[in-house]
């Protein structure tokens, strides 16, 4: 509820401004800039309201105890993998390959695809 | 089924390099951005006492004009981008699921990649400096047409760019992280309500990031269609506007200057009651503050594009003053929990007194400047750059100490030194004073910023020497924290879980914590679980 709350409240607030914006000064680079801001704002709030009828989070509840999240594993959360550093390297190498070699670049997309891969993968 | 319920399952940590390469616990990613950025800040510190030794004098020749703007350059992008948000960001990784009590952040892979990406971004900007022409000179701001390739013509200045834009894309996904952490991943009894005040600043941040980042990374990647691409989006030769870059730029760039702020809020919030021995005055109003401060943030960015004629000066004018209001409530709060509290001057508390006073007076200038007709004479000048550095050097940086001393035994199990840290921040707090006030008035007289040297006129000379020998007293106090830190490490002297009598959750376990971060939770029926754990005669419910 507070989620919702924060969001419709930011993109009410915003689409304020992007409208008093136009009307004060007719500039259209800040006008499109907080119309896109509203927009997204307007978005994730839609999204919450649907989100948030399924929601049942533990932590909302305020006489919950830690004994009431407790129950049978779901998953676990991985401690260690080497995909992340993996992935930054090659988005970087893509990035520097850019502006200094086109082969740095090329190897910095098919690390970046062995990435994905690896990825997809490792998550099933 | 809560994922609350989930435990991490893994080997006990490794302390090995391959074992920091490749791990998403938060906890270690957290420490990673800290000491990244404290790495970087002292590279970004250490160019600042080269350019300050250059202007000890006039006419000094110690540095070259290319070199000094590539000097000014580098300490902007690095101080901004590299050291005081990802240390927030660092801070925020390691406390945001000890304070709710969740076992890990909810992306931990998406979590490594932004560090990774942060870390080789950070470093491409620095390698331009290798680079033949050297590293970019157009500023942290990169204004066109100077960062256009008609006049920055060399590769470090498309280093910055892409070095810039891998930072942004990770900030991005790491506040991602961060909003869908804490809004999902509390402990029983956690509601929103109850979360730690840095936590709610944490959100705030997040948001912030969402709806200012993208507009830089737009702004880069047009910068570098036009250096490249035959683009012409800021080039008024060609039907360009360089208007715009100042748009796109301040768009993203007066939000971050809250990005780099809010955490720190969050920081002395949580330090303040701690040493006053009362519970935070007006829990909900520092939150209702921190997104009324984000909301506002995000209408005033041509502020900073008064002079460009470009702009509706009023409209700016107006909301800029208009943030003065909720930045009062929280100032207003921060004294009301001091006020008749049991108050002790440890050294984190010093350096939130330290913040308190040298953010004021970063806000009161900024006030000043929000006025056009104060900006007009006042833009360029040295006066800007007094303002700002008593917002983000005053402000933040005694923050980011205040926060070293205070979670640096939850961290790595030991406390730093008392003394020590008392003379470290003695040496920042006075050193920060005597290189910065002067600022004011070079500004007032008539002193530009970003200039490599100056005529021997009037007392330009006396304030830049005083500003100089500042620069050298806040090295020394710099030096202090590093010794500091080799003295405490070496004693070893190990902490409990609850070393300064705190009151949120992450000193209720293990310091440091363990990999899964919690044995077992306290009761939460407030917003100090730990403190009513220890004092169940006077807990009582509800936030504060």
């Amino acid at each position: 509820m507070v989620a919702l709350r924060l969001f419709i409240s930011s993109a009410v607030f915003s689409s304020v401004i992007a409208t008093a914006y136009w009307i004060f000064s007719k500039e259209p680079t800040g006008t499109f800039l907080l119309g896109v801001m509203s927009f997204g704002l307007l978005f994730v709030a839609g999204y919450t309201i649907v989100a948030e009828r399924e929601a049942d989070l533990v932590g909302d509840r305020p006489e919950a105890r830690p004994v009431d999240a407790a129950g049978e594993l779901v998953g676990t959360y991985s401690i260690r993998s080497p995909l992340p550093v993996w992935t930054a390297l090659a988005v970087s190498c893509v990035g520097l390959g850019i502006v200094v070699s086109p082969a740095v670049a090329a190897l910095g997309v098919v690390a970046m695809l062995i990435a994905g891969v690896l990825f997809i993968l490792q998550s099933r | 089924m809560s994922p609350i319920a989930e435990q991490a399952v893994a080997p006990p940590g490794r302390s090995d390099l391959l074992g920091w390469l490749t791990s998403t616990d938060h906890k270690r990613i957290g420490t990673l951005y800290v000491i990244t950025s404290l790495g970087f800040f002292l590279v970004a510190g250490a160019l600042a006492v080269v350019m300050r030794t250059q202007l000890a004098r006039p006419n000094s020749t110690l540095v070259s004009p290319h070199a000094f703007n590539q000097l000014f350059t580098l300490h902007g992008t690095a101080m901004i981008f590299l050291v005081v948000a990802p240390f927030a960001v660092g801070l925020a990784n390691f406390l945001i699921p000890l304070q709710i009590g969740a076992p890990d952040m909810a992306f931990p892979r998406l979590n490594a990649t932004s560090y990774w990406m942060f870390l080789f971004g950070g470093l491409t900007v620095f390698l331009g400096a290798l680079t033949s022409e050297g590293a970019a000179d157009s500023g942290w701001t990169a204004y066109a047409p100077l960062s256009e390739i008609k006049i920055s013509t060399g590769l470090g200045q498309d280093m910055w760019i892409v070095g810039v834009f891998l930072v942004s894309v990770a900030t991005i996904l790491t506040a991602i992280n961060f909003i869908t952490t804490t809004f999902i991943y509390r402990a029983p009894g956690m509601t929103m309500w109850r979360i730690p005040i840095f936590a709610w600043e944490m959100v705030a941040t997040s948001l912030l990031i969402f709806m200012a980042f993208p507009s830089l990374a737009a702004a880069l990647l047009l910068l570098f269609v036009d250096r490249h691409l035959g683009g012409h989006a800021f080039d008024p030769s060609y039907g360009g506007n360089a208007v715009l870059w100042q748009h796109l730029f301040w768009f993203f760039g007066h939000p971050e200057v809250y990005v780099l702020i809010l955490p720190y809020f969050g920081v002395v919030s949580e330090i303040i009651p701690v040493f006053s021995r009362k519970p935070i005055f007006g829990y909900t109003g520092l939150v209702i503050a921190a997104f009324a401060i984000a909301g506002l943030s995000m209408g005033v960015w041509a502020h900073h594009m008064f002079t460009t004629g470009a702009v509706d000066d009023p409209f700016f004018s107006f909301l800029s003053f208009m943030i003065a209001v909720p930045t009062g409530v929280k100032f207003f709060n921060w004294i009301g929990t001091m006020w008749r509290g049991s108050i002790s001057l440890a050294t984190p508390m010093l350096f939130c007194v330290g913040f308190l006073m040298n953010f004021l007076l970063g806000g009161v200038t900024g006030v000043m400047i929000a006025s056009p007709p104060i900006d007009f004479h006042a833009e360029d000048s040295y006066f800007i750059v007094a303002h700002m550095h008593y917002v983000l050097g005053g402000g933040s940086l005694f923050a980011i100490f205040a926060a070293l001393f205070f979670w640096w035994p939850k961290m790595f199990g030991v406390k730093l030194d008392e003394r020590l840290g008392k003379l470290c921040f003695w040496l920042l707090f006075v050193g920060f004073n005597v290189t910065f006030f002067p600022m004011h008035l070079l500004g007032i007289e008539g002193m530009p910023r970003r200039v490599f040297t100056y005529p021997d006129v009037g007392s330009f000379p006396l304030l830049n020497s005083l500003a100089t020998a500042g620069s050298y007293v806040m090295l020394a106090g710099v030096v202090a924290f590093a010794w500091n830190v080799v003295v405490s490490t070496r004693k070893r002297d190990p902490v409990g879980p609850d070393p300064w009598e705190a009151n949120s959750l992450e000193w209720w376990t293990s310091s440091p914590p363990p990999e899964h971060n919690f044995d077992d939770l306290p009761p939460i029926r407030s917003a100090r679980p730990v403190f009513d754990a220890h004092h169940p005669e006077i807990a009582k419910g509800g936030a504060g």
